[in-house]
């Protein structure tokens, strides 16, 4: 297994209890999606396993070493494209590839060889010397899907990566992960569009309120939930309620957490 | 080159090029300055003789504080710029790879030296260009600089710290403010002996004076008064102890 969760517990001040001892693995070479409604704890769980959120309790091992020993052989060995885009607005599609390359230690010529690589993988080579705060949504996702994938990390993270995304875009984006995943890359998604679930990932965990409600791959998860489509696991299983959802979408706000 | 100072040199690179992007930015941090020192070395220019005041023109008396403030001014940026990194999810890019925070901190604060040293030298070549002396030469500018670096340096760290532990945009930006108490309630203005009495305790007790009065002893005394020394001392001190407090803010980033 190259990703092993368990029993990990994430409160935050004030009592919020986001992550409900949640266990699974995930296997090398696999794509795995993370579902849940807004404010089911999959983003927290996710910030858990790459270390930028602290856990409570609980044990988190990627590729053989543990998160809490050794958390810097883990970011070598992984890539992070997060919900919110990370873009450095004052700095080029190049400057920034070369500045992470150098960051991840790499050498000058794979660096220019990666650089050249994933522009056009991502489809930026035209824009490659504009700023980042001239585009346009699909291309910032794309140049963050870029930056993640510099070092060619074994274990790629991504958390909600079409969101806010056009169909066109999203295709985009869908084949450049369904080939990473092909030349042996795990990826852990998080995503609660049910169609990208249902098209990308081999196996699938939906979970609710802090807890994994349900695992296994699409196949199995409608027969034992006796359903016709995704989606409908998905509702049968979460049948979330939308106030509880909005306080946990914002467990990690401190104001939030101040009203106790 | 091991990965620690690689790190240092390549994110000093990044946050460097962010001072003149965009140029306008620099504008207002070497407005101020040069607004103050014009205003009030014409303003007060008579101060100078009143008895009591040391032998200079009040031009020359306030012209180490045009450079202090242009530095002071820029040195609120640092902060500014990594909160705006912390709420476009950019910083959290950086806390995921193998990067040893402390070249994280270093980088913002190679930053913050750069861009001290270019404002303040354009302030220093507008003194010398109204005629305002340098006692102690050029190694006296290298002396001022590298005690108006490390201060500034410190100061950033203010910033920083509010950033990391906040990250309220707002009140980061909001914290510009300090520079006013903590400059004017010094001997920026007045000689020690001329201000009124509480605001003579503020003033030995602000750790500013020792940097404004360091300065002003490189511009118009020399070698031999030990308010040089003593500016050292307190901007070395500050630094130390802010790039601590920072690192230790490191903790709040992560919930």
């Amino acid at each position: 297994m190259i990703i092993e969760v368990k029993d990990l517990v994430k409160t935050y001040p004030g009592g919020v209890e986001a992550v409900r001892g949640v266990t699974f693995d995930v296997k090398e070479g696999e794509f795995f999606g993370f579902l849940g409604p807004n404010g089911a704890g999959k983003t927290t769980t996710m910030n858990m396993l790459v270390n930028l959120v602290k856990k409570t309790s609980g044990s988190i091992t990627v590729d053989g070493f543990d998160l809490a020993k050794q958390p810097a052989e883990i970011y070598k060995r992984v890539g992070f494209a997060m919900q919110e885009i990370g873009l450095d607005e004052t700095a080029t599609a190049r400057e920034m590839l070369q500045l992470h390359g150098r960051l991840y230690h790499l050498s000058t010529q794979r660096i220019d060889e990666q650089i050249s690589k994933l522009l056009k993988l991502v489809e930026l080579e035209k824009v490659a010397d504009r700023f980042a705060s001239t585009y346009s949504g699909g291309m910032r996702r794309r140049l963050d899907l870029a930056l993640s994938l510099i070092h060619e990390p074994r274990i790629l993270f991504l958390d909600e990566p079409t969101q806010g995304l056009d169909p066109h875009a999203r295709q985009l984006i869908w084949n450049h992960l369904r080939d990473l995943n092909k030349r042996g890359m795990t990826v852990f998604l998080t995503t609660h569009f049910m169609d990208e679930a249902e098209t990308l990932c081999e196996r699938i965990a939906i979970m609710d309120k802090g807890q994994i409600v349900t695992r296994g791959t699409v196949p199995e998860l409608l027969k034992e939930h006796g359903a016709k489509t995704l989606e409908e696991v998905f509702l049968k299983t979460t049948g979330s309620n939308i106030g509880e959802e909005e306080v946990n979408a914002n467990a990690s706000d401190p104001y939030v957490r101040g009203r106790g | 080159m091991s990965t620690f100072f690689s790190d240092w040199y390549y994110l000093s690179i990044r946050n460097t090029k962010q001072i003149w992007r965009p140029v306008m930015a620099l504008i207002p941090s070497m407005f101020i300055p040069i607004f103050f020192f014009v205003v009030n070395s014409q303003s007060f220019s008579k101060v100078s003789a009143i008895p009591g005041f040391p032998h200079v023109s009040y031009k020359e008396f306030i012209a180490p504080v045009a450079i202090f403030t242009a530095i002071f001014f820029s040195a609120g940026n640092a902060g500014i710029e990594l909160v705006q990194d912390i709420a476009s999810g950019y910083f959290k890019k950086l806390l995921v790879m193998p990067i040893n925070r402390l070249a994280i901190i270093l980088g913002k604060l190679t930053e913050v030296a750069v861009q001290s040293v270019l404002q303040g030298g354009i302030v220093l070549v507008l003194l010398f260009a109204v005629g305002v002396p340098f006692k102690t030469g050029f190694f006296g500018v290298i002396a001022m600089f590298s005690m108006l670096i490390l201060f500034a340096m410190a100061w950033s760290c203010i910033g920083m710290i509010a950033a990391l532990r906040t990250q309220n945009a707002r009140l980061v930006q909001s914290m510009f403010v300090l520079v006013f108490p903590f400059l004017y309630l010094t001997t920026s203005q007045m000689p020690r002996e001329m201000l009124p009495d509480t605001f003579r305790i503020f003033a030995t007790y602000n750790p500013v004076t020792s940097i404004v009065e360091g300065v002003r002893a490189l511009v118009l005394d020399g070698w031999g008064n030990p308010a040089i020394w003593q500016g050292f001392l307190v901007a070395g001190i500050l630094f130390v102890v802010m790039v601590a407090l920072t690192l230790g803010s490191f903790k709040s980033a992560l919930k």
